[in-house]
Parts: C-alpha cells; sequence; structure tokens
C-alpha cells in the first residue's frame, strides 16, 4: 500500500473541515475526488500533501508518516497561478530546483514536456503574454516535471479547450502508465468516470461513499430507459404510467424503478410495429449518485 | 539550506529585474551626480546673473568721498571677489557690466545724514553680498569713530567679535549634520527593503502562486529566503548608490571641501562595519514584520493599510534614533540603545560621536538579534498559516489564532 489516510479530521475553530476520512491508494492509478464546494476536497489535499497539520488520524506514504521534508508530490492546485512577470523557464526552473532537481536534469525535462504540452514556443515568454490555457499548462508541468511518485490535480480540466482537455488527458494516462499515482478532484462526473478506478464522494467534511466504482454502480438499479422510435409514443408510455425526463425528436429518456417495465414497454411498441433504433437500460450515472448523496 | 539559497537567488534576481528597481537605481545615481556638480550646475544656470561668485569683480565708486579715501581698507577684509574702486557714473558701470569687465558695482552716495550704496547689476534677482555690505558698513563706523580719537586699539576693545560656538556636556565628535544625513538614507534603505518582502508575498498571493510553492518548500524556507534575496538586492542598490557617490566626490567636488567633509564624519572602519551590521539586522527584523502584514492580504490595493502599523513603528524607531542623535546621552539614548526597533537608526552613530561603551554596543546588538529571533519564529508561524488565506484582510484576533494554531 502506498498512500493511506486513516480517520484523518481537521476543524478550523468549531468548524469541522474534514471528519474521519480514510482512503487508500494500494496501486498505480486515479483515484477521484468529489464533492460540493466547501465539502473538504482541497482541505483533505492540503493535508496530504503536507500544508497543513491534521488535527487526528495517520496520512501514510509507503508506511511512513507524510513529512512535506521527505515526499516529494506533484501538485495542481484548484487556484491557477503563475509568476506574471517572470520568464516561463525561470519560473519552472525555480521549482524544479526546489523539488530537489540539478539544472541540467529540470531543463531537459521542461523541454521534454513543454514538448509535449505544446508551449516550447512560450518558454521564453513572461507569464502574463499567454493565454489562460496555457498557463495553465505551465502550471501543470510545474507539478510534474521532477518525476513525481504521487500527483494531486485539483480541477485540471477547469477552464481548458477541447484540445488541451485531450492534450492534458493523455498526459494523466501517460502518468498512470508509468506507474504513478494521481488523485484528481474535479466537478465533471463524466471526467471522474472516463479515469477513476476509486472514488471517495466528501458532503461536510464526511466520506459520503466511496470504493469501486464499478461495484458502487453495481449496487444501483436500473432507473432510466433511453429508447429511440420512428413514431410518438408518449400515449405509450404515460398508460404504463412512466414519467419522460425529455422528450426530443421521438428519442425518450424515461424513468423506471425496474427493468421489468421497460421491456414492458418495449414487447408494446414492437406489437404497434413500431420501429426501434435504441433501447438501453441505464443505472445511475455517477452524476446520478453524486446528486443523491449530497442532496440537489 | 539550499531551498534557502535557490528562494534568495529566484528573489532577488526577480526584484532585479524589475523595471521600478531599475528606473529607481539609475534616477537616484543621476540624482548622486547631479548632487555632487551643485555648484558648477548652480553656476551654469546663474550664468549671467548679478549673483556673485569666487574670483568674479566688482567695482566701489565712492565720488562723493563718503569713505574719506579709506576704502582700500577693504582688501584686509578677506573677501573672496576682487574689488576695484574707482569713481564711475552709472552710465560707465552699466557699460562695463556689459562688456563683462565687472560683474556688478556699487555707487556710495551720501543720503541726509544716511548712507546709500546703489548696488548695480543686470537682473532685479540679485542682492548685495552680505559679507560686502558689513565690511562696508564696518570700515564707515570704525572711519567716524577713529575721527573721534579712539585707536583701532580701542575701537576693537568697544566692538569685539562675537563668536558663538554650542558645547555638550560630553565631547562628542562628528557632524551632527552629516549623521543625521546618514542616519536618513539607513532608514529609508531599511525601510524600502523590508517593504518589498512585504509587496513580493502579497504579489506571490495575489498570483495564487502560493500554493505551489507551498508544496514545493517550506513556509520557513520561504519568509528566510525572501527576507535574504530581497536584503542583497538592496544592498547592491545601495553599493551601486555608495559607490556612484564616493566616484562622484572624487571627480566632482573640491579636494579641500572633500577633505573637511570626511574628517568631519569619522567613519572609521570599525562604524563602517558597525552600520553594516545594524543596517542587515535592523533590515532583518523590520522585514520579519513586513513578511506578517504581506501574507495576512490577498489584495495589492489592502497592502498599504495592512502595512501601516509596522511603517508606524519603523517611523518611531527612526525618531527615537533622531532625537538621540541630537542628544546622545541621558535616558532616552539608554532607551534607544537597547530598544531593537531604534538601535539599528542610533548605535552607529553614538559609536562614531564616541559616546557608546562597548558593553553598550554589545548589549545592543544581543538585544536585536534575540528580537529578530523571535519576530521571525512569530512571523514563520503566522505566515505558514495566513498564506493560503485568500478572504478578507485578517485581522489582529485572527493572527493571534493562527500564531497558536498547530
Amino acid at each position: 500500500m502506498s498512500l493511506v489516510l486513516k480517520n484523518v479530521s481537521k476543524n478550523f475553530g468549531t468548524k469541522k473541515a474534514v471528519n474521519n476520512i480514510s482512503l487508500t491508494l494500494d496501486k498505480p492509478g486515479v483515484y477521484g475526488l468529489l464533492g460540493t464546494n466547501g465539502a473538504g476536497k482541497t482541505t483533505t489535499i492540503r493535508m496530504l500533501l503536507g500544508i497543513i497539520k491534521k488535527d487526528e488520524g495517520e496520512i501514510t506514504w509507503k508506511g511512513k508518516e507524510v513529512d512535506r521534508k521527505y515526499v516529494n508530490f506533484g501538485y495542481l492546485p484548484e487556484e491557477r497561478g503563475v509568476y506574471p512577470k517572470t520568464i516561463i523557464m525561470n519560473q519552472l526552473l525555480y521549482f524544479a530546483e526546489l523539488k530537489g532537481m540539478k539544472k541540467d536534469q529540470a531543463e531537459k525535462s521542461i523541454e521534454y514536456w513543454a514538448k509535449i504540452l505544446k508551449v516550447e514556443e512560450y518558454l521564453n515568454m513572461t507569464a502574463e503574454k499567454l493565454s489562460k490555457g496555457n498557463q495553465q499548462k505551465i502550471q501543470f508541468m510545474t507539478a510534474i516535471i521532477h518525476n513525481p511518485e504521487l500527483v494531486v490535480l485539483d480541477e485540471p480540466f477547469s477552464g481548458l479547450d477541447p484540445i488541451n482537455t485531450e492534450l492534458i488527458k493523455n498526459v494523466i494516462i501517460d502518468l498512470v502508465k508509468r506507474g504513478k499515482y494521481v488523485i484528481m478532484s474535479a466537478h465533471q462526473m463524466s471526467t471522474i468516470e472516463e479515469f477513476c478506478s476509486n472514488i471517495l464522494i466528501m458532503n461536510k467534511g464526511k466520506a459520503v461513499l466511496q470504493g469501486n466504482l464499478k461495484e458502487i454502480k453495481d449496487t444501483y438499479k436500473a432507473n432510466r430507459l433511453e429508447i429511440d422510435v420512428n413514431k410518438d409514443i408518449t400515449k405509450i408510455i404515460e398508460d404504463l404510467g412512466l414519467e419522460i425526463e425529455i422528450e426530443k425528436n421521438n428519442q425518450y429518456k424515461i424513468k423506471i424503478d425496474n427493468e421489468e417495465v421497460a421491456h414492458k414497454l418495449l414487447d408494446k411498441v414492437i406489437k404497434e410495429k413500431i420501429q426501434v433504433n435504441k433501447f438501453e437500460i441505464q443505472k445511475p450515472t455517477l452524476n446520478d449518485i453524486f446528486i443523491e448523496k449530497v442532496g440537489a | 539550506m539550499r531551498d534557502i539559497i535557490t528562494v534568495a537567488k529566484f528573489t532577488m534576481k526577480e526584484m532585479m529585474r524589475r523595471k521600478s528597481f531599475i528606473i529607481t537605481t539609475i534616477i537616484l545615481v543621476i540624482l548622486i551626480i547631479i548632487g555632487f556638480n551643485g555648484p558648477k550646475i548652480i553656476k551654469f544656470f546663474s550664468g549671467d546673473s548679478g549673483e556673485m561668485m569666487q574670483g568674479e569683480k566688482i567695482i566701489i565708486s565712492d565720488s562723493e568721498n563718503v569713505y574719506e579715501g579709506k576704502l582700500n581698507e577693504l582688501d584686509q577684509q578677506k573677501l573672496e571677489y576682487k574689488i576695484e574702486i574707482t569713481p564711475s557714473t552709472f552710465d560707465e558701470i552699466k557699460t562695463r557690466i556689459n562688456n563683462k569687465e565687472v560683474k556688478a558695482g556699487i555707487i556710495i552716495e551720501r543720503k541726509e545724514n544716511d548712507v546709500l550704496f546703489r548696488y548695480i547689476v543686470n537682473d532685479t534677482m540679485s542682492t548685495m553680498p552680505e559679507n560686502l555690505n558689513e565690511a562696508l558698513q564696518k570700515l564707515y563706523t570704525n572711519t567716524q569713530i577713529e575721527k573721534l580719537g579712539l585707536t583701532q586699539q580701542k575701537i576693537k576693545e568697544v566692538m569685539p567679535e562675537f563668536e558663538m560656538n554650542t558645547e555638550q556636556i560630553e565631547e562628542v565628535k562628528g557632524n551632527s549634520f552629516v549623521i543625521m544625513l546618514i542616519s536618513l538614507l539607513l532608514f529609508y534603505a531599511i525601510y524600502f527593503c523590508a517593504y518589498q518582502v512585504s509587496s513580493s508575498i502579497t504579489t506571490e498571493k495575489t498570483s495564487k502562486i502560493m500554493e505551489t510553492l507551498v508544496t514545493s518548500t517550506s513556509p520557513k524556507t520561504i519568509v528566510i529566503g525572501k527576507t535574504l534575496g530581497i536584503g542583497v538586492g538592496g544592498l547592491i542598490q545601495m553599493l551601486i548608490l555608495v559607490l556612484t557617490a564616493v566616484v562622484s566626490a572624487k571627480l566632482f567636488l573640491d579636494p579641500m571641501l572633500l577633505e573637511i567633509v570626511l574628517s568631519s564624519t569619522q567613519i572609521t572602519p570599525l562604524v563602517g562595519l558597525l552600520m553594516f551590521v545594524f543596517f542587515i539586522l535592523g533590515y532583518f527584523l523590520f522585514a520579519t514584520l513586513y513578511a506578517v502584514t504581506g501574507s495576512t492580504v490577498s489584495k495589492p490595493e489592502d497592502i498599504q493599510s495592512a502595512n501601516t502599523p509596522v511603517m508606524l513603528l519603523t517611523i518611531v524607531g527612526f525618531y527615537i534614533g533622531q532625537s538621540v542623535i541630537s542628544t546622545p546621552t541621558g535616558d532616552m539614548a539608554t532607551f534607544g540603545t537597547y530598544f531593537p526597533l531604534s538601535s539599528p537608526f542610533l548605535m552607529p552613530f553614538r559609536v562614531m560621536m564616541g559616546v557608546a561603551s562597548v558593553q553598550e554596543v554589545i548589549l545592543s546588538l544581543a538585544i536585536l538579534v534575540v528580537s529578530i529571533a523571535v519576530v521571525a519564529h512569530i512571523a514563520i508561524k503566522i505566515y505558514s498559516n495566513a498564506i493560503l488565506n485568500y478572504g478578507t484582510k485578517l485581522s489582529i484576533q485572527d493572527l493571534i489564532k493562527m500564531y497558536k494554531a498547530k
């Protein structure tokens, strides 16, 4: 086991910002940290990075208590920031040197990642001349140039265009292939579903759901039917007492309680000799689970 | 230690790369050069004005013989300009001024029982030189008293030269004006360098780089590294200015005047070393205080008000120093010597004036070092907790809570 948080708590005055959180990262991969604003994600991240001290519990990396002096994690904070009037190369070298790299080593690493992230041409410019997205890529570089074993990414895709989002996604996939541990916090549930095998959903400082994402989803019954037909079937749906969520050009998203009622609907549609282009019984999405757990 | 040097190097380079630093340094260098060329520049711009300068000629006409032929005695007065005594009319003097033969002229006339000096120049701004006016009046009085039968000896007894000299109870060396000037420079150097620490921290908070920085190294390293980096940057700036002053003094200042200034300042190598040590320690004390204020705000517009309490402390320290320089012994001097906020502004000068004992210097330095350690400990503790606060400006109560926090 590499990273273990055991019964970790943190109070700010009388407010319990993080309440008895436990999580384990035992093999390389992406771990999703979810929660509404103020749920305690950033405090948890700051504690595991050693920026702030925990009040209770235990945080260990490879069996040893996490201490900022001895761990060398990579971190992309939610608050985006670069030195606006400093040459990009100089600030990247500065952070690389602070993370223990020698200058020549750091220069090679910067050149490598700049090429991957397509920011080579900006290395000799000041940060204030770069677009927000490019500044974000520079900050992403500061999190990974020193080849850390654990990378914490707080909202890595917010504010990025689709092309840059894809670039960062590919880098994250590459990091996992290289055996890195990644903790990712994001508001876009689709992103979490795409990357994370394990998740932790937090609400008001507490863990409200955690574990393997597939196993979590398997515990939920089907709750939605998506059907695409060539005729209006609104009356058939209503006769079965079902509620239409969305209808557009004879494509329906219908709320269901169980799979049987979905099959009944399909039987009726076929009997009416209506052409069926798509019929899919769906389990709750991570978004549904999240809303259910933390409240809409 | 490696990280402290990395932070210090980066901070110093960033400080010295900034346009404001470069422009300020250039302006100060130019001002110093201009300052040392003051007399030459004044002469250049005053050009043809009627103000008498050293070595220039003035013509005195006493056609009515008011001085009864005794004007030649003016030669004994050691005036810095040449005097020509020739009976001349206004038009003759005007012609000679226009021909640049003389700078000015004086026509002496009787006006009932009084004497009128008509000072003739080519502009309205000039007035008759004070020492020439006094010399003429004294010569006239002496001439008239002599007529009453009194000898020169008797006249000197009746009207001796009155000389005023202020002497302090204890013998004090050094020129107090020069000391105050150096003390003022020391104050500005400490104040501006320390202030930079605060603005540097706020800039990092404003640009949201702080969170990345604190995961790269410890808050203690950041505070010490920044303070060192800005201190070295400030010292380099001061060195440039001092070198400019030294070179300018050698190149442009009258060697005699330079000799007088240097001998009156009493800057021995020991005093120079103490100035350096107290500058460094004073800077560290105020820089750590400014590190706290810089970490309490998130917006550049709040920095001024956050820095006000520390600025007031700096000014209090400086004014205690100034009052002690004018009265270097007594209760205030004792207090100022040991009070860490004021000792950097006065101790080197008390040593320069020869009124501080070795024990006083050692104890003053020890108190200053301990104060820096205490303030730095508090500053690092508060800084560690305050830097990630992006809300409103923190209150004193918040800071106390942050200091007590784990």
